[in-house]
């Protein structure tokens, strides 16, 4: 028996990585078409790792004690189907391949590997909410139960999802075996959406669990990462800016809350909780994606995140420039949201009036009036503007129409002060008259 | 040769049939599982003498007759089994009280004292 008490702990997530990548060289090898085969394999000898290392204390090399048993279940498993799975006719062929293989288990093939499954997930073939699911469960090691926990759905709906995601990938045998990740990059778009829509989930979902949600946000780092260390990924100066972005908003994820779960507005925010460490990383990574000419929404919003992390105070905040950069993200990424957030900076910048102005020029489409930040925002506007009847008025809607009660609270605590001032001013004005 | 008499004890880790092989679990699950294990058999280390986790691979022979499976019609399987070395079986039953199967309601574990009448 090794000697269990110098046998070093696993570092955190070990298990859901090294799934990731096992599902990910196995496939290359035996073909993305048989990827549910090495998912099986891979979560067989994880098991017996489980079974057999707090017993007989760790191997020197982890990794490939986990490939080769791994690899064996998805021989095996190929030999058994041989009879009725006709694709299988080259097991014996495949097997000799793998066996040279183990010799040049390599980080950086393991990564490109991962990569790889990465473009996989993005096939075209394949609607973008099931790309993210197949993800999650082949490159994150969540499990579906995991991922609906994740995504705050049912498990039957994230289990349609991941099939659909499998059953694109069984017609196109011949895809990923061939294409390396350089052949796979007109996909990028679709890569760096996944890795964003990843992030977003976690950064402000409704899911209640902080823990949970920051569990999304760094998987979705990391796969970025992995992204911008391979060439394909650093030639692409909107990986930079993903990642600059991811950066700067994580610096900002445990402020945003109080010490008892309710949201904090950003003007209420305690910035020496901000991560200083994060902010610079975040911010080396902007200053990297400013290059070539193309300006992402990635860039607009990573900059306009840079702004606020740098800003000394709220009042300090360079209103005038993010006014500017809402104005060049909706250049490029349309949506009458960027125009309420733009808003919002002119009313810090040149006052309540100015921010309404824009808002009531905007012809909101129906979904943007159903839409409780609309709300949130003129009722505070109104607000400011000294019009607190009509600020309750958008404030109750708002307060309908808010998706989790934090930020509910957070609504009610704003009606409440509206409440109090539409009572002094009422108070101000009977003054005035008496 | 120790002042207290210690003896040895087989402990035999049943599962219900119909849940066994359990579900699998997720990764994640699984490394808890790992932790959870790694610090059970460290915390005992003196104690325990590692067993094996047995296969659904079996047969059984009876009156010279072979058949299969270990388990037919059995409401619980034997999936695992390991030794400790305990100066009573009250000792023997604390350690696997411990233990993080002693925990689950689908399994028993089954403690008995080795005789030594190998000498």
């Amino acid at each position: 028996m090794a000697d269990t008490e110098t046998t070093p702990a696993l570092p955190e997530h070990y298990f859901r990585h090294e799934f990731g990548r096992l599902v990910s060289v196995l496939s290359r090898r035996f073909g993305v078409h048989r990827v549910e085969l090495c998912e099986d394999a891979v979560q067989t000898a994880l098991l017996r790792a489980v079974q057999s290392w707090p017993q007989r204390g760790l191997p020197d090399d982890r990794s490939a004690w986990l490939y080769r048993v791994a690899l064996n279940e998805v021989l095996g498993a190929l030999r058994r189907a041989k009879h009725t799975d006709t694709s299988a006719d080259d097991i014996e062929e495949l097997a000799a391949e793998a066996g040279t293989e183990e010799a040049v288990f390599l980080e950086n093939e393991v990564k490109d590997d991962q990569l790889r499954m990465l473009f996989v997930s993005a096939n075209p073939g394949i609607p973008r909410e099931s790309q993210i699911v197949f993800a999650l469960k082949i490159l994150c090691g969540f499990s579906i139960e995991e991922i609906a926990l994740r995504f705050f759905q049912g498990r039957e709906a994230i289990y349609k999802r991941l099939q659909r995601a499998r059953a694109a990938l069984r017609e196109c045998i011949a895809e990923p075996q061939s294409a390396d990740v350089g052949q796979l990059a007109s996909r990028m778009p679709a890569v760096l959406e996944i890795l964003y829509l990843l992030f977003t989930e976690g950064y402000s979902s409704a899911q209640p669990d902080r823990l949970i949600r920051h569990e999304l946000c760094e998987e979705a780092i990391r796969l970025g990462r992995l992204l911008e260390e391979h060439p394909v990924g650093s030639a692409a100066p909107e990986v930079a800016a993903l990642l600059a972005l991811m950066y700067l908003d994580t610096a900002r994820f445990e402020s945003r809350v109080d010490g008892t779960g309710g949201l904090l507005l950003l003007e209420q925010q305690d910035r020496s909780l901000w991560d200083r460490e994060l902010i610079q990383i975040g911010v080396a990574y902007l200053h990297r994606a400013a290059r070539g000419d193309n300006f992402t929404r990635y860039h607009a919003e990573a900059a306009i995140a840079a702004e606020h992390c740098l800003a000394p105070t709220y009042q300090e905040t360079r209103w005038a420039e993010i006014a500017r950069l809402y104005q060049m993200l909706d250049r490029v990424s349309p949506s009458p949201i960027n125009t309420l957030n733009r808003a919002i900076a002119i009313a810090e910048w040149q006052g309540p009036e100015a921010g309404l102005a824009l808002l009531e020029a905007l012809k909101p489409p129906s979904w943007l009036l159903g839409y409780y930040l609309w709300d949130a925002t003129l009722g505070e506007l109104y607000r400011r503007r000294g019009d607190p009847e009509r600020a309750m008025v958008h404030l109750t809607r708002a307060l309908d129409a808010a998706p989790t009660d934090a930020e509910k609270a957070l609504l009610r605590r704003r009606l409440e002060a509206c409440s109090t001032c539409s009572d002094t001013t009422l108070d101000v004005q009977r003054q005035l008259h008496d | 040769m120790s002042t207290t008499k210690s003896s040895k004890f087989l402990c035999l880790f049943r599962f219900a049939a119909a849940g066994w092989p359990a579900k699998p679990s997720s990764p994640q699950e699984m490394q808890a599982q790992y932790a959870a294990w790694k610090a059970w058999m460290t915390k005992f280390e003196k104690e325990l003498i590692p067993g094996d986790g047995l296969t659904p691979a079996g047969a059984v022979v009876r009156g010279g007759n072979v058949t299969d499976g270990p388990y037919i019609e059995a409401k619980e399987v034997v999936a695992s089994y390991c030794l400790v070395q305990a100066s009573s079986l009250e000792q023997a039953a604390e350690i696997i009280k411990a233990c993080p199967v002693g925990m689950d309601p689908n399994a028993s574990i089954e403690i008995r004292q080795l005789g030594g009448y190998g000498g």
